[in-house]
């Protein structure tokens, strides 16, 4: 469950980039965050996942107050979530499957079972037979696709994506999303942020719309 | 539990294999650190077997006594009651002018050198220890008294250059732990720098594992292994090279001490001095590497 109470975020500088926003998020729900670049999304995201501080208000994931908690307890609660970033944030320097291998390296996963679930992901993002293909060599779907296995590679309760679609065609794009609607069937809390609504208007679920760091409606 | 020894032993076997990916360049890292480090080891070892042969001549110092070449039979009796009495004096023992030129012929291989010469050049001697709980000063004034014995006519302190070159040496110890001390300090620095290096080089690998949950623990680990190889590699290769040293500078050593009729050990580190040595370069490397990780781990935030 992720639960928003009277957020504020502040950057460094003076801009805000959310002001006041409450909001609850229901474990196993699936939301869409929409608005134009520079509305807040990223943000949103970021402080779900720790990365940001809120300025003010509190933050709850998994029933824990982000805004509490020491620097040090930030890893554990990022553990039970997975990312895809917007800039995917792929290692070149090893290939498919040691990317993919990273967050179970991290949680410290038996390295067999890791290996399984490694295959697992890669075979449910359709990526299966490129383990040992290095990620300059994927196309640029196929990279989204690999940040997505990383994303769910520890079954994590809580999936955040930031523009998965993103300089996809459209029918590249569906398939993401029906990528995201498989996890979301299986309990996994899924959160997309775009700026594509038409994608979003198809599946009928909640959309979180942000307009200069408020709700837009 | 099993499972945490498990992950340390996996990174440290991957530590491992990341150095021997690149042989050469770690073999260089290596050897700066042993050449360091050896310079004081091979300096203390030289200093220490030296010192412990010089303490065993200071240890037991005998005095020698050499009387006039005139001297009767009744002159040596009380020479010879006088320093039985003596306080100060554990045993003595005497050496007729006959003997000692016999001893001579003997040593040098010179026989016959009697013949050659007008009569016995040499005194009678007495060689007297003294009691060994006796302190330097209490030597000196022994010396002196005896030396004031009717038809005496020299007082040789054996003992007396050697207690001088055991206070060089003394000092040669002193320098081998201040350079011991010195190379330390470089020891944690160069491991600094290398994991610095190590650090920026993975800058995008480390922010990436911050943002998918990597504790600070977990990205400090590999560095840190790494350090511990370095410490314990280059204390084994500094081994290496002051066995080497030894091998080549026992011989030496050898031929010299022989001149004395002495026989000076030169030995190589022992087991402990080894242990001692590779556990304080693993520490001084994990130092110099922790430096390194805190001051950069703070740089690189997860964005």
């Amino acid at each position: 469950m992720i639960q928003f109470d009277q957020v504020t975020k502040r950057y460094p500088g003076g801009h805000e980039a959310l002001r006041n926003l409450s909001f609850t998020i229901d474990s196993g729900e699936m939301v869409f965050l929409a608005g134009h670049s520079g509305a807040g999304k990223s943000t949103l995201l970021k402080l779900i996942s720790g990365i940001e501080r809120a300025t003010s208000g509190s933050v709850l994931v998994n029933n824990q107050n982000l805004s509490r908690l020491r620097a040090s307890q930030l890893p554990y609660v990022r553990q039970h979530i997975g990312i895809v970033f917007q800039d995917h944030k792929i290692l070149f320097d090893r290939n498919v499957f040691d990317n993919v291998m990273l967050p179970l390296n991290i949680i410290g996963f038996d390295r067999r079972d890791a290996a399984r679930r490694v295959r697992a992901a890669l075979d449910k993002v359709g990526l299966a037979g490129k383990e040992k293909v290095m990620p300059v060599r994927l196309s640029g779907g196929e990279q989204q696709r690999l940040c997505i296995a990383r994303a769910v590679v520890h079954r994590p309760s809580i999936l955040l994506a930031d523009e998965p679609s993103a300089n996809l065609d459209r029918a590249y794009a569906l398939d993401i999303m029906e990528l995201f609607k498989s996890f979301h069937q299986v309990g996994v809390t899924v959160l997309i942020a775009a700026h594509d609504e038409t994608l979003m208007e198809d599946y009928g679920r909640r959309i979180i719309r942000l307009r200069e760091g408020q709700f837009a409606s | 539990m099993k499972h945490f020894f498990y992950l340390h032993w996996q990174d440290a076997r991957q530590a491992l294999r990341k150095m021997l990916r690149q042989p050469v360049g770690s073999l260089l890292n290596l050897l700066m650190l042993a050449v360091a480090m050896s310079l004081p080891v091979t300096l203390f070892l030289t200093a220490g077997s030296l010192q412990h042969w010089v303490g065993k001549l200071t240890a037991s110092p005998q005095i020698t006594l050499f009387m006039e070449l005139s001297a009767e039979p009744a002159d040596m009796a009380a020479v010879q009651s006088s320093l039985s009495s003596h306080p100060r004096v554990a045993s003595f023992r005497f050496i007729a002018r006959d003997q000692a030129l016999r001893d001579l012929e003997q040593r040098s291989g010179l026989s016959g050198i009697s013949e050659g010469l007008e009569g016995n050049p040499l005194p009678d001697a007495f060689i007297v220890t003294p009691k060994p709980d006796a302190t330097p000063e209490q030597l000196d004034m022994l010396q002196k008294e005896l030396s004031g014995l009717p038809m005496v006519e020299q007082s040789q302190f054996d003992a007396a250059w050697a207690r001088r070159l055991h206070g060089l040496l003394d000092i040669a110890v002193k320098l081998a732990w201040f350079l011991g001390a010195s190379f330390g300090i470089a020891l944690v620095l160069i491991t600094h720098n290398t994991i610095r290096m190590q650090i920026l080089a993975r800058q995008e690998e480390i922010e990436v594992a911050k943002l998918i949950g990597a504790t600070d623990s977990f990205i400090r680990r590999p560095f840190l292994y790494h350090a511990f190889w370095l410490g314990l590699l280059s204390a084994l290769l500094c081994w290496g090279l002051s066995s080497l040293f030894v091998n080549q500078a026992a011989p030496a050593l050898n031929e010299f001490s022989r001149l004395y009729g002495e026989n000076i050990s030169l030995s190589s580190l022992s087991a402990i001095e080894l242990a001692a040595l590779a556990g304080g370069s693993i520490l001084l490397c994990l130092f110099g590497a922790r430096l390194a990780a805190d001051h950069h781990l703070r740089k690189v935030r997860a964005h």
